[in-house]
């Protein structure tokens, strides 16, 4: 007797309704859109044959040369002429394209994640804290923390110029001492500016004093500067502005141009491709992550569980991460769309992968040169290939934002 | 209005000198001497050395602390960044590594036509853009809308260099309607004033030559327009669907006003704004794409010559470059800012 009714004390509960859970629904309302399901299939067939094709289908790019079989056109059928089926034809080093496009999917799925790891990782967590530190006030503990750091980032200049490692630290204590100052001393009408710029120019010049009376002079000079600086504990507004004017200067240089200046100094690779896409995505994130966070934190929630005095991680945590995931979800679908069309840019330009190695870009850049002797297919199937793919990110990414966005939920 | 003016124009100075610093970081990240790569493998030692010497590459990269403490405080600035720097001030970018010719004559004659070329696949994002989008919008979930928004992520999905061959292949190969590279054919002139051949050809009424330029700048154009202009479709779109839900387009509908003046006066003004922000960040790819597009199409420009820059190691061309489409970035972006003062007189700035 394991029935409904008898587990309910009898009754059946017609008023509760099936519990479902954010991340159901929104499942439901994506199964529901047609073409975000075309997406889901096209990314769910590309990433299976992908890891596929390299887990279980051997290819020894080194090896893979026969100019006997160059350029043949595409094949659906064995002939007695042509013994060997094609699907894609072959390319100027009688390479079968068919196989080269399937196992290129292999790198550019790889460069996809680790370029979009890199950007979300570094990005996010940046975005997290500007925002949060831009909307709630730090406490004891993180404005010590960050004067620390300031104190220690700021003295490491005149450090370095009189070779005195001590003024690190010296520098650092004042940053410390700015914080107790504010805590303790609450005499608020101390020309506390003036203490700390005569401090700070004390200890820039004393340690430089050791070393010349230039070094001393410059040292002094900077340490005035840094004494100023650390008067008054920074706020998070100023943190903020700090992440994110670094964040303009990145978004200054157009993406692509960005990446393939600095794969052009780190030198070709496919490593250095993912390093390089993954640097220009991080303002995206970050940007993303910080205007997501501003909106959130000042929700009722966020206030209930400030003024219930929970920690600050908890709060960023439990309350604020979990609300801002959908927009940085769809931003990394759309993401990893971008990091492949990226990663294929640069391999046809000859920064990418190195050239035996399967990539789409990189067939695309050697078969383009002899385009003159009408072999189409050479570059119409990994460029399909490219279009195709992230064409499905795009699309999931699509569905994936109606199907997360508050706004349009009933 | 001035005062905010000055304002931004200020704040875009640290940016630019950041901007700066990480070209120059660039410089220092690259493997090996470029003494030793301006002479050559076989270079002997007392020639590098006058090399390293003549350009400065012996000097410290930020700050000389050993000339401080000697007690030299001019030595103390006289570092690599800040003769970078100074040359920078005085518009001198350098020379180039290989034919040792300027940087900054080769960019003046090869950047009009990357222009041409950006101008006119920004004229063709717009007009392609713009109105699939108001279209798209006033006609939500029919099948107009349908069609342009999977058209509009198909273009935002292309590898514009595959577009560019494919282009080329259809037209140049098989069809040979068009032909696949440079600006202009052999034997045909056009007198240059301003270096953009379109408008030169039509101002010297050189009706053959612009014909001739326009063949040529035909392909390209479309294929670096794709992104661009499938980026403002939609952001036309989303945003003419937000304005379209608002009261004042109810009560225009309402009074009977005719659904193109519904439209065009009282909605695209005002959803004008992001369209504009976009155009703005775009305009800043367009110059970047260049690179791929002017690679297929052998356009004469700073796409291509960069290109061939970073192939050849030859990085005061690949600095200039990098720093002048950086510069031009930012200010777009401040006109961007600037020109939503005299669109939206709602914003004000103090």
């Amino acid at each position: 007797m394991t029935d409904n009714k008898i587990e309910n004390g009898g009754f059946e509960d017609f008023a509760v309704r099936e519990h479902r859970s954010l991340w159901l629904d929104a499942w439901r309302r994506l199964v529901a859109n047609k073409t975000a399901m075309i997406g889901l299939i096209v990314v769910v067939v590309f990433i299976l044959s992908a890891t596929g094709a390299h887990f279980f289908w051997e290819y020894e790019a080194r090896a893979d040369l026969d100019y006997n079989k160059k350029l043949l056109a595409p094949t659906i059928l064995a002939t007695e002429e042509a013994p060997e089926i094609h699907l894609f034809g072959t390319d100027k080093l009688g390479r079968d394209i068919f196989r080269r496009t399937v196992h290129g999917g292999w790198n550019s799925l790889r460069v996809g994640l680790v370029a979009v790891g890199i950007s979300l990782s570094i990005g996010g967590i940046l975005g997290l804290l500007s925002g949060f530190f831009e909307s709630i006030n730090m406490n004891f503990r993180e404005s010590l923390a960050l004067m620390t750091l300031m104190g220690a980032g700021l003295g490491s200049l005149p450090a370095w110029i009189a070779r005195q490692p001590m003024q690190i630290l010296l520098f650092a204590g004042l940053g410390v001492a700015s914080v107790l100052y504010d805590r303790y001393l609450v005499d608020r009408k101390s020309p506390r500016q003036l203490y700390f710029a005569i401090l700070g120019t004390l200890i820039g010049g004393i340690a430089g004093i050791l070393v010349g009376f230039w070094v001393a002079f410059v040292c002094a000079i900077l340490g005035l500067l840094i004494g100023l600086i650390l008067a008054r504990p920074v706020g998070g507004k100023i943190f903020s502005s700090i992440v994110m004017r670094a964040m303009d200067i990145i978004l200054s240089f157009p993406s692509y141009l960005l990446a393939i200046a600095i794969v052009a100094f780190l030198g070709p690779g496919l490593e250095k491709g993912m390093i390089a896409i993954g640097v220009v995505g991080i303002p995206v994130y970050a940007r993303l992550a910080r205007s997501a966070v501003l909106s959130v934190s000042q929700k009722e929630y966020v206030l209930a569980s400030q003024s219930v005095g929970e920690s600050h991680g908890r709060i960023l945590f439990r309350h604020i991460l979990p609300n801002i995931l959908s927009p940085i979800i769809v931003q990394s679908t759309m993401g990893l769309a971008n990091a492949i069309l990226s990663a294929a840019a640069l391999g046809f330009l000859g920064l990418g992968a190195i050239p035996p190695e399967p990539e789409w870009g990189a067939m695309l850049g050697d078969s383009y040169k002899y385009l003159s002797s009408g072999a189409w297919w050479a570059v119409l199937f990994p460029g399909l290939a490219i279009v195709f793919s992230v064409l499905g990110f795009n699309l999931l990414g699509d569905g994936l934002r109606d199907a997360l966005d508050p706004k349009i939920r009933a | 209005m001035g005062r905010y003016i000055l304002r931004r124009l200020i704040s875009v100075i640290p940016t630019l000198i950041g901007v700066t610093l990480v070209i120059f970081l660039f410089q220092r990240l690259i493997p090996g001497d470029p003494a030793v790569a301006m002479l050559g493998e076989h270079a002997t030692e007392e020639n590098v050395a006058r090399i390293r010497e003549q350009f400065g590459l012996n000097r410290p990269a930020f700050l000389d602390r050993d000339a401080l403490a000697e007690g030299d405080l001019t030595g103390f600035f006289d570092s690599q960044y800040i003769r970078y720097f100074r040359r920078l001030v005085h518009l001198d970018l350098g020379d180039s590594i290989h034919r040792r010719i300027p940087v900054a004559e080769t960019l003046k004659e090869r950047f009009p036509a990357t222009l041409e070329l950006s101008l006119l696949s920004m004229f063709f994002a717009l007009i392609i853009g713009i109105p699939a989008g108001i279209a798209s919008a006033s006609r939500r979930n029919s099948t107009v809308d349908g069609v342009t928004m999977v058209g509009s992520l198909i273009g935002v999905s292309m590898p514009i260099f595959w577009l560019g061959i494919m282009f080329i292949m259809l037209f140049s190969v098989f069809l040979k309607w068009l032909p696949s590279g440079a600006r202009l054919s052999t034997g045909v002139e056009i007198q240059t004033i301003t270096n953009l051949l379109l408008l030169d050809s039509l101002l010297t009424g050189n009706f053959a030559g612009f014909v001739d330029a326009l063949k040529h700048i035909i392909m390209p154009a479309v294929a670096l327009a794709t992104i661009p202009a499938a980026i403002i479709t939609r952001m036309t779109r989303s945003s003419m669907l937000d304005v379209l839900q608002e009261d004042y387009i109810r009560t225009a509908s309402a009074k009977g006003l005719a659904e193109r003046v519904v439209l065009f006066r009282h909605a695209l003004k005002n959803a004008f704004l992001p369209v504009i922000t976009i155009i703005g960040i775009q305009a800043g790819t367009l110059l970047a794409g260049a690179v791929l597009t002017e690679t297929i199409f052998s356009w004469p420009g700073i796409g291509k010559w960069v290109y061939d820059a970073i192939l050849g190691r030859d990085y005061p061309i690949v600095q200039g470059v990098t720093l002048l489409i950086a510069l031009i970035f930012l200010l777009v972006n401040l006109a961007v800012d600037l020109s939503y003062a005299i669109l939206d007189p709602r914003i004000t700035y103090d």
